[in-house]
């Protein structure tokens, strides 16, 4: 794409520079004598504008002969060969526009167009070159932003595979005491052990396989953060209350898999554990506006600064959502004395079949 | 042996208190669901040994035992996490176990404790000495203190650090002075000071220990030595050396 030509308001600055190149030189050619300035500038002024028209068309050539790679032999012939054709149809041009400026002024006073045509091969020459290297500057420019812009992508793209293996593996602590949870109820309540294993095994199915996919329905992701609240309200008991809401809508919208789910155990580590009374978790989900709008929201004692583990699954949450939709997805944190909410609003796409490794 | 057991999730005290019912000798004489209770139960009832949860609401097991400080009995840790057994340690736990607990290695603990407790008084009471190490010891700039525990007379007062305005030493007291209220605690300035985080508590004298954040003005008091003005009206003295740790951190 042209860097000049692809933007009007660019394409105006760069005719404008144009402009004041040819009144300088109509300065020059009133001063040397040949023409009064209006003249004069009747005479350049559209000069320097063709002049600018035509080097536009370098900018091709720039690519086409990169600096640094292009061999400097052949960059000399060809931008000499380019100069001295450019040129030539200019001054030729320029020969013409003089005639007929001429015939507009009457017979009495001819511009003399022979005796400035060093002049404007001078001024050609320094213009096409003033030209030529901005072009150059232009291209290195865009060069080092594509480059930059490749270099964040990757490390984007580094960034979330690594966060993916971090998810795909299980807190050991929950899995220590919930087993211990499992051990106690054995001696106390057998079908409540047994259902506590079963909790077990449908959390740990889903996570297993929800770890390998990338994009899934939040209804999964919603489901894996059901089963781990119920797991921790048994661990808990009545200090810990939880629910999830969600509409049909929202559970249909592909969410990057475990994007949820540290927010969840956020709310239960950061949070819940820290209160002599326990408190509510509420997870709720839905769309609008063409976004998917969640909110996970807990209780949480007041006098606790926010701690440096919640900063470290909130910043890997941000990070991932940032690599996916860039500007398009918002995390919002609202941490009032006694209440900690995550708000995430991201583009509601409606999840698609995507591979999981297996 | 009496035993009390304090951990704040239920299952996790029934587990323990189903398990020590079949040994013979121990006897469950309480279970403590969060710090707080830990603290007014062994005091009230105190029990030969207790089964502590680290991590707890509020006050976590290593508080509850700064809390009892030499009034402490011997003491087994039980929690899932295993990154705390240093600390444990350092202050003479009988054992530290790790969830879910196996009935043998509970009861081996339960053995080391009755062992302690029949060894000669110089022994048993090695526990305190210990356990004043929690007052003492130095924290890393990484983790810094992020609460004080203070007695009152029957209550425990839990102040966060961010509520402190400055520290002043008075004999061998500390006292806390926290939104106009003063709050007395047995602790020297300098260990405090090295507990807490640099770059918010700075020593600016002898006997201060400010809050930065606090900070409204400072002049000139006399030769070498300068006045703090706090938000709530309150001037405190500044030394040579003070305003020059306070200039670091401010930098």
């Amino acid at each position: 794409m042209h860097p000049i030509l692809s933007h009007r308001r660019r394409l105006l600055v760069y005719l404008a520079a144009w402009l004041a190149f040819g009144l300088l030189l109509a300065g020059v050619i009133a001063v040397s004598g040949p023409a009064a300035f209006p003249w004069a500038a009747a005479f350049a002024a559209p000069l320097a504008l063709l002049l600018g028209l035509m080097s536009l068309s370098c900018w091709y050539l720039v690519r086409l002969l990169p600096a640094g790679t292009t061999a400097l032999p052949r960059m000399a012939r060809t931008w000499l060969a380019a100069g001295v054709v450019d040129l030539a149809i200019w001054i030729a041009l320029a020969h013409a526009w003089s005639w007929v400026l001429g015939l507009a002024q009457g017979a009495h006073s001819q511009l003399p167009a022979a005796s400035m045509t060093p002049l404007l091969l001078f001024a050609g020459c320094i213009g096409l070159s003033v030209a030529v290297l901005g072009y150059y500057m232009l291209a290195a420019f865009q060069t080092s932003r594509e480059a930059q812009q490749r270099a964040l992508e990757l490390r984007m793209a580094a960034r979330e595979a690594e966060m993916q293996l971090l998810r795909r593996q299980i807190d050991p602590h929950f899995l220590f005491n919930s087993l211990n949870s499992v051990a106690a109820l054995i001696g106390t309540d057998a079908a409540a052990a047994r259902r506590m294993c079963f909790l077990l095994a449908d959390f740990f199915r889903r996570s297993v396989k929800l770890g390998a996919c990338q994009t899934i329905a939040l209804a999964d992701e919603l489901a894996l953060a059901g089963a781990f609240l119920a797991i921790e309200e048994v661990r808990f008991g009545a200090r810990l209350r939880s629910r999830v809401d969600a509409t049909a809508e929202a559970g249909a919208v592909g969410v990057p898999a475990l994007i949820l789910q540290p927010l969840v155990e956020n709310a239960v580590h950061h949070g819940i554990a820290h209160l002599l009374e326990g408190g509510d978790i509420t997870v709720a989900a839905a769309t609008r506006d063409g976004l998917l709008d969640i909110t996970v929201e807990n209780a949480c004692d007041p006098d606790r600064p926010p701690s440096r583990g919640t900063g470290t699954g909130l910043a890997n949450v941000r990070g991932r959502l940032m690599a996916l939709y860039g500007t398009q997805a918002v995390l919002d944190v609202d941490s009032r004395p006694g209440c900690f909410q995550v708000r995430m609003r991201l583009p509601a796409a409606p999840a698609r079949e995507t591979p999981c490794a297996s | 042996m009496r035993v009390l057991i304090v951990d704040d999730e239920p299952l996790a005290r029934a587990f323990l208190a189903e398990q020590l019912g079949a040994m013979a000798g121990v006897e469950v004489i309480g279970e403590a669901a969060n710090g707080f209770e830990a603290v007014k139960l062994a005091e009230g009832l105190a029990p030969d040994l207790l089964l502590l949860d680290v991590q707890m609401p509020r006050l976590s097991g290593l508080e509850v035992l700064e809390l009892l400080g030499e009034r402490a009995p011997q003491v087994v840790f039980v929690t899932a996490h295993d990154e705390f057994a240093v600390r444990a340690f350092e202050v003479h736990a009988v054992d530290y176990l790790l969830k879910p607990v196996e009935q043998a290695r509970l009861a081996q603990a339960i053995e080391r404790a009755a062992a302690r407790l029949m060894a000669p008084r110089d022994r048993a009471g090695s526990a305190p000495t210990g356990i004043a190490s929690l007052l003492a010891a130095p924290r890393s700039p990484d983790h810094p203190l992020q609460r004080v525990l203070i007695r009152e007379a029957e209550h425990v007062h839990v102040l966060p650090v961010h509520r402190i305005d400055f520290i002043e030493a008075q004999d061998d007291y500390l006292s806390f002075a926290a939104g106009g209220r003063r709050h007395r605690k047995q602790q020297t300035l300098s260990q405090i000071e090295s507990q807490l985080d640099r770059t918010r508590f700075v020593r600016i004298h002898r006997s201060f220990i400010l809050n930065v954040e606090r900070i409204v003005r400072i002049d000139p008091y006399a030769k070498d030595s300068w006045q703090v003005q706090l938000a709530d009206g309150t001037r405190l003295p500044m030394s040579r050396t003070g305003y020059q740790r306070l200039k670091e951190v401010l930098d």
